[in-house]
């Protein structure tokens, strides 16, 4: 704090030009002082100027990491529940496959799959929970699709709701146990089709 | 341009996208509904107020309950979203403390914009204003304890006026009634009257001294006591401990583990380690592979500290009385940050830190105006070393600065998330029976789920090795 009078830290600015060296240095001592103050600036003035950038996108544009356009599988395999939720009140259909892009699921190809078909593939059961809550219906040759799919993406939590939906109990029912699932001639949903 | 203007510019254009970063996060389900629904129940102040008082053993926060119901009301009489309303609070919270941080750093000359441009990128990177942004009341209790005692800081750098001490009491009452973190005012304001800041008057001191005895014992007479060890779960060396396993292990002895909370505060704004009371440092030398986001911000801190500590040695030697006014805001802003410390007795919080992580930048933003002032005494060499010492410095709290929105980001899809898991269909039985609280759930669940926020998943994924911990 420069000792002064001044109220509430406005007070009256250096009268002309951009000096950064102290009153009375003058010459080599004055340009060092500014050329230091200016290099110390440069971080800052970036950071503005980023933020300037990213606040006009906001506006006018997409901003910086705006929300993406997903499909309601998507949402589901970037474990996004929330989205996925907002979907279906939206009307997206639980039960109809969508397409989910390169580098989410599968490396160098899109796939088109069902949302419980990503939950498994995401290793969500809290996804692949919320989804059968909300109208996700999964029959006896999807339940094994599912169950086979899983034992390439091994996550405790969907083992347990699938295994519990194959041995025909209810979710309570924590301690079933249902028989493997024969995956003999099963295509996995994230299988490549040539 | 005048310097003033073009340091408020500079606030500004890194502040409002932050703003935008900081109202996309959805009100939170954690700490934040029950308040709420509580507040839902109540049409009137006082009998909320008389309430409150014993909604908690521990905790005695009745302007936390008050300020939920004038907001709800707020939303009801303008018709906005309950989400549009609290978080625009949050927001305003977030431009007050830029602004109060602008007026207490007073900056007039180019020299002073050279050190804000260094120490404003610390106050906003520093990683107790991210979890002070962060934080999940309806209102943001701890950003209003900043905002009060910045405001405590600004007057004392005033000419002493009349109604001063009242002013000091009105903002340590307020900040008192929201959380315990509001005694933090109490200790800006005897810190600012100890380094002799002209605005901080002996009446003030001891008007804000009988306040908060006068709260100590209304606590005392409502017999509510103050969490102790086992309160909430902290980290020991590498290891986070639950509230249970803390108990179990220092309970009986718990003077070591107290030392080692505030010594591990105060080590936590000086050199971004430990947090929450853990030192990832100890985790990487048993890993072997130091996560990239802890090299950044120890790096920064420990640079911006060595000012610190290079201003205390070389500018505090001649004693209070020879003190300039620079001298005097550093000297209250690093007791301000002791103190501080002191707090996390109990157990590590980055939150219970951000009015220490405030002074911080204060006090940086004397150290380095300091440092910039003796370039002229300096030769070539030593001035090239400042420049990129401070550039380099500078360069890593901007990175950090920029994490924030990063963070923020990964919050808000963390928080919509929590949602997904309210009133859930598959729980029925789980739901509040009562109509009331069920039916400003079911709204603030609906809100939240329609308001879109961004995925990690299309964020870059570098950023969860530099800017998350």
């Amino acid at each position: 704090m420069q000792d002064g009078k001044a109220g509430f830290g406005l007070p009256r600015a250096e009268p002309r030009g951009i000096r950064l060296a102290p009153s009375g240095v003058e010459g080599d001592s004055a340009i060092r002082v500014t050329l230091v103050g200016v290099m110390a600036a440069v971080p800052c003035v970036a950071l503005a100027a980023m933020s300037a950038w990213w606040g006009a996108g906001g506006w006018f544009g997409r901003g910086l990491w705006p929300p993406d356009q997903v499909t309601l599988a998507e949402a589901i395999a970037t474990r996004n529940n929330a989205e996925a939720l907002r979907l279906i009140t939206l009307g997206a259909n639980p039960n109809q496959p969508s397409r989910v892009r390169d580098g989410l699921l599968t490396s160098g190809y899109d796939v088109v799959i069902m949302p419980v078909e990503a939950a498994v593939g995401a290793q969500r059961a809290d996804s692949l929970r919320m989804l059968l809550a909300n109208g996700a219906a999964v029959d006896d040759r999807e339940l094994r699709v599912l169950r086979c799919y899983e034992r390439t993406r091994r996550d405790s939590g969907v083992r347990e709701i699938l295994d519990m939906r194959a041995a025909g109990l209810s979710d309570e029912a924590r301690s079933a146990k249902a028989e493997p699932p024969d995956c003999s001639g099963v295509r996995l949903p994230v299988d490549r089709v040539e | 341009m005048r310097p003033p203007i073009l340091a408020f510019l500079l606030a500004a254009l890194i502040t409002l996208p932050l703003a935008d970063s900081v109202f996309r996060i959805p009100i939170q389900v954690s700490d934040s509904l029950e308040a709420i629904v509580i507040a839902t129940k109540y049409s009137s102040f006082w009998p909320l107020l008389t309430d409150s008082v014993r909604f908690s053993t521990t905790t005695f926060r009745p302007m936390r309950y008050e300020q939920t119901r004038w907001l709800l009301q707020t939303a009801a009489a303008t018709g906005l979203t309950y989400n549009s309303v609290f978080r625009a609070v949050h927001v305003a919270l977030m431009l007050l403390l830029v602004l109060l941080f602008l007026l207490a750093i007073r900056v007039r000359r180019w020299i002073d914009v050279a050190a804000f441009t260094v120490a404003f990128p610390a106050l906003i990177g520093i990683h107790t204003f991210v979890a002070m942004l962060q934080e999940a009341y309806p209102v943001n209790h701890f950003a209003e304890v900043g905002v009060c005692a910045l405001a405590v800081v600004v007057l004392s750098q005033q000419r002493a006026r009349w109604f001063f001490p009242i002013v000091v009491c009105a903002l340590l009452a307020f900040a008192l009634s929201v959380v315990e973190s509001g005694a933090m005012v109490w200790v800006v304001a005897i810190c600012c009257a100890a380094a002799g800041m002209r605005g901080m008057t002996r009446s003030s001191a001891i008007a804000a001294t009988l306040l908060l005895g006068a709260y100590l014992l209304a606590r005392h007479a409502l017999e509510i006591s103050s969490p102790g060890i086992g309160g909430h779960g902290s980290g020991f060396g590498g290891t986070f401990y639950s509230p249970e396993e803390l108990k179990q292990r220092f309970g009986a002895h718990p003077l070591g583990f107290i030392a080692y909370n505030v010594a591990g505060g105060l080590a936590s704004l000086l050199f971004s380690e430990p947090r929450q009371g853990m030192y990832s440092l100890v985790i990487a030398w048993k890993t072997g592979a130091p996560h990239p986001v802890l090299l950044i911000n120890l790096a920064s801190s420990l640079a911006t500290t060595a000012l610190m500590v290079w201003y205390g040695v070389t500018h505090l030697r001649g004693g209070r009385a020879a003190w300039s006014d620079s001298d005097r805001l550093f000297v209250a802003a690093c007791a301000v940050m002791i103190v501080n410390a002191a707090l996390n007795a109990a157990y590590i919080k980055d939150e219970i830190m951000s009015v220490g992580g405030l002074f911080y930048a204060v006090a940086a933003y004397v150290a380095v105006r300091a440092l910039l002032e003796t370039i002229p005494r300096r030769g070539v060499v030593a001035s090239a070393l400042i420049a990129l010492l401070l550039m380099a410095d500078a360069g890593l709290w901007a990175f950090r600065a920029a994490g924030v929105h990063y963070v923020l980001r990964y919050d808000a899809f963390k928080t919509r998330n929590d949602w997904v898991e309210v009133l859930r269909p598959d729980k029925r039985d789980d739901w509040p029976t009562d109509p009331q609280e069920l039916a400003i759930t079911r709204r603030i669940r609906n809100e939240v789920v329609l308001r879109r926020v961004a995925s990690p998943s299309f964020m870059p994924r570098w950023g969860d090795r530099y800017w998350v911990e």
